[in-house]
């Protein structure tokens, strides 16, 4: 009995370390799959009057009653909007997004838009977030990363 | 339709019919439901706290991650089914244990230990997908159904 009791706590301490060792920092994509971290919106090649924009979307975004997280980042020539939708409303997740980029383009019709509810997508767009808090972190290798998420959310299988 | 039934036997019959119920135990009828919904719920969510796995530590996103999530539930299941396991939760738990797709695992493994003595070939060969082989077969014709249906709604409709 003490032997199960034993593997059992080694088998919890294991668990905790997994989830709290492999990141440093006060990072927000740590939790990103399981709380609300609601990020402020960014744009990689930040000019005056472009975090206006980014926040315009964000808003947007945030309009619609069944979302409730969302990350966007802004690159060079896609903006990436993340998003989270409430658990009940994720059986109509197809009419969220089709609504969503439906409103998007008809407010920003200039700008070129990927968005997702997928939690890898708003994971990912978390950790090029914290990445971006570094100013050493070039807007060259942000783009990049940028395209590779929205790559992967175009990957089907 | 019990009293249908009732008619077609002989008085004879009725009333042995009588006497067995006397005798027959009751089936737990809701306290087995109340266990399969909750054993059937904790091995949805392990399924779940894998495929979070999956996204978190690899290269899946939500819609890629249900088929290494589904391979590795199968592969567990199919472990406790070796080691013995998995039969105690199957005895208790009852259909909460045999429908997630851990289920399917057990089916495979178990068939594959009861013939193991008539031999690898057509002992453990011919009998590992008894039970698992209607599953697969039903699940690839019924999938291969629903596209066809789908295919010609699109060919009709013009994709909407």
């Amino acid at each position: 009995m003490n032997i199960k009791k034993g593997s059992l706590s080694i088998i919890i301490i294991c668990f905790c370390i997994l989830l709290t060792g492999c990141s440093k920092g006060s990072d927000h994509s740590r939790w990103a799959l399981f709380k609300k971290v609601d990020p402020q919106p960014l744009s990689i090649y930040a000019e005056d009057g472009d975090s206006s924009l980014v926040e315009g979307i964000k808003k947007d975004t945030a309009s619609v009653s069944a979302i409730y997280d969302v990350a966007v980042i802004k690159g060079k020539k896609d903006t990436l909007v993340a998003y989270k939708v409430k658990h009940m409303s994720r059986f109509k997740m197809k009419s969220i997004e089709k609504e969503l980029t439906k409103k998007l383009k008809s407010d920003y019709p200039d700008e070129k838009f990927t968005v997702s509810s997928d939690f890898k997508i708003f994971l990912e767009t978390m950790r090029l977030w914290d990445k971006m808090q570094d100013p050493n972190y070039s807007d060259k290798k942000a783009n990049k990363r940028l395209k590779a998420i929205i790559k992967l959310n175009n990957e089907l299988t | 339709m019990a009293d249908s039934k009732k008619k077609n036997k002989t008085p004879k019959q009725q009333q042995y019919a009588k006497f067995e119920q006397q005798f027959e135990t009751k089936r737990p009828v809701l306290k087995n439901c109340i266990k399969a919904f909750f054993v059937g719920g904790l091995i949805c969510m392990i399924g779940q706290f894998i495929s979070y796995l999956y996204i978190y530590f690899f290269h899946f996103t939500e819609q890629t991650s249900g088929n290494p999530t589904s391979a590795t539930v199968i592969f567990i299941s199919m472990l406790l089914t070796g080691f013995g396991i998995y039969d105690r939760l199957g005895q208790f738990a009852g259909a909460g244990s045999a429908v997630p797709v851990s289920g399917f695992g057990n089916s495979i493994i178990s068939a594959a230990i009861e013939h193991r003595t008539e031999g690898f070939v057509l002992g453990v060969g011919g009998n590992i997908f008894k039970l698992a082989g209607s599953v697969i077969l039903f699940g690839v014709f019924s999938a291969f159904v629903v596209a066809l249906i789908k295919t010609i709604f699109l060919m009709m409709t013009g994709g909407l």
